[in-house]
């Protein structure tokens, strides 16, 4: 490990050692690093005839995704109009998994979901793809609706519309568009409720609490006005209002935003919920009755609540 | 003494009046508490064969109370007064009769369609003649909380306020799809027999009032 080698600042021979763990020939009298990025070439590990254990070294190719499994090796070879080595290479990968998980990131991005959500998502497709349940359904819907389904696993729901807006080549959200969405959730959890027990279709309803923070944030609102918002959703729980929740927590931020007095139009919130600013105004007309007792008290006092007239 | 007796005890002058108005009506006297609400058929569904080829333009042709428009849709529309029912009649012969509130009026009704055609000339028989959707409502009275309701019986129920209002519960035993809605109006459809309805009704009365609004 130490030798002697001629140093260049202390112009004569001295002791020099190699370290092998950060590839350095260092001079023990100066400190100077004379040859860094030493090579070691001896073995890596040793071969054994009966260690057959799971752990190979070899560190060969891409990470293997545990989803996709064996298959999937990913050389091409390019150049050239279609030539024959291509065409062999072209491959198409059974039955589109490939493609689904990538459509699922792409949503996924678009929602800029998380990737435990993104992973949950192609999880439940491979289950379903493995039960051979995507054959006949159109792949965008299928995957939107296994992103739904994941987000509300993971407990961040996301709305209906929010997700039928960034599936695949559909601008519009129609009524027969969320239909056959909806109809493709209620499959899923028809086909894997036997795989993934019980504990699947506990899934629950959606309410406002869960989108609430989400769109007040969106809306740039500060943090005491979205935990008003909170507190007042939560009180009128009791109330008996016959509307979408979605709906409701619009038409509540919408109150708390002209009691604050602050810039958000109605404009906005209908933008960012996605509820129709016909159906806030409505909705909103449906609370007013009961606006002095869904409001926290301490803003109560520090509001003058004739400043919520009509619309 | 015995006559004493009956002069007291007469009934009323008006008493067989009053036993003709206050008749039970046949939903009641079949459900298990006439007290409380009970469920009123709204349609009936049944089908039956006629067991002839229909030429649906004659049939259009010579009937006023028919519609047929091959374009659109590949039977004959017809309608009739009494029972106030509809039916699409398909050039197999097989006929679709819609509209009916009970049992009886369905199977009168499909006959009188059926005279209808046997009066054109076909050789018409009235084969296999069944019902094959009962639809029934009701009102509970009281608002249900759904959104504990989906809590509390997941397997069953599917409830997105996003896309549908109402709660759709498929019960398993009678198999039937109850819709039930937040103001306590609820429907009942999918049965066979008018019995499914009310045994449904009774099975869903009590997880109604479990989630009742108060």
């Amino acid at each position: 490990m130490s030798e002697e080698n001629y140093c260049m600042d202390c112009r004569r021979r001295t002791t020099v050692v190699l370290d092998r763990a950060s590839g350095d020939a260092v001079c023990l009298e100066c400190g100077l690093v004379l040859e860094s990025r030493f090579i070691d070439e001896t073995a890596e590990w040793r071969n054994f005839a009966d260690d057959s254990s799971g752990h190979d070294p070899n560190r060969v190719g891409s990470p293997v995704n545990p989803l996709l499994g064996d298959t999937v090796l990913s050389t091409v070879v390019s150049g050239g109009p279609a030539s024959g080595l291509s065409r062999l290479c072209r491959r198409p990968d059974p039955d589109n998994v490939l493609f689904a998980f990538n459509t699922i990131a792409d949503m996924a991005d678009r929602l800029s979901l998380v990737a435990t959500i993104k992973d949950r998502a192609c999880e439940m497709y491979k289950k379903l793809h493995d039960l051979k349940s995507t054959r006949g359904k159109k792949l965008e819907i299928l995957a939107a609706a296994c992103i739904f389904i994941a987000c509300r696993q993971e407990g961040k729901s996301r709305t209906v519309k929010e997700v039928c807006s960034i599936v695949n080549g559909r601008e519009c959200i129609n009524r027969a568009g969320m239909k056959e969405f909806n109809r493709a959730v209620e499959f899923i959890k028809e086909k894997l409720k036997v795989e993934m027990g019980e504990s699947f279709i506990e899934m629950g309803t959606a309410n406002a609490g869960d989108y609430l923070k989400r769109f007040c944030s969106k809306l740039g609102m500060s943090h005491e006005d979205t935990r008003i918002v909170g507190e007042t959703i939560h009180n009128l729980e009791q109330l008996d209002i016959r509307r979408s929740p979605i709906s409701i927590a619009a038409a509540v931020i919408f109150m708390i935003n002209q009691l604050t007095g602050s810039k958000i139009s109605l404009r906005d919130i209908a933008r960012v919920t996605m509820v129709g600013e016909g159906t806030i105004k409505n909705t909103y007309r449906d609370l007013q009755p009961y606006a002095h007792r869904i409001l926290p008290e301490r803003c109560v006092k520090g509001w003058d609540l004739k400043n919520l007239g009509p619309v | 003494m015995a006559s004493q007796w009956l002069k007291d005890n007469q009934l009323p002058a008006n008493f067989h009046q009053w036993f003709e108005e206050n008749q039970a009506p046949d939903s009641e006297l079949m459900s298990d508490n006439p007290s409380g609400p009970v469920p009123t058929i709204q349609n009936i569904v049944s089908t039956v064969n006629l067991a002839c080829n229909l030429n649906l333009a004659e049939i259009s042709l010579k009937t006023m109370n028919s519609e047929y428009n091959p374009k659109r849709f590949s039977a004959v529309i017809m309608r009739i007064k009494e029972p106030k029912t509809t039916a699409l009649i398909f050039a197999s012969g097989k006929m679709v009769c819609t509209g009916a509130k009970t049992e009886q009026e369905s199977r009168l009704a499909a006959r009188k369609f059926a005279r209808v055609v046997q009066k054109l000339g076909f050789p018409v028989r009235f084969n296999g003649f069944r019902i094959q959707n009962m639809v029934g409502s009701c009102d509970v009275k009281f608002p249900v909380r759904l959104e504990n309701m989906i809590c509390g019986h997941e397997v069953y129920s599917v409830y997105e306020p996003e896309i549908f209002p109402g709660l759709i519960y498929r019960m398993k035993k009678p198999r039937v799809t109850i819709l039930v809605f937040a103001s306590g109006k609820i429907v009942i459809a999918g049965a066979k027999k008018k019995e499914d309805i009310f045994t449904a009704f009774d099975n869903i009365y009590p997880v109604l009032e479990q989630y009742k609004r108060v």
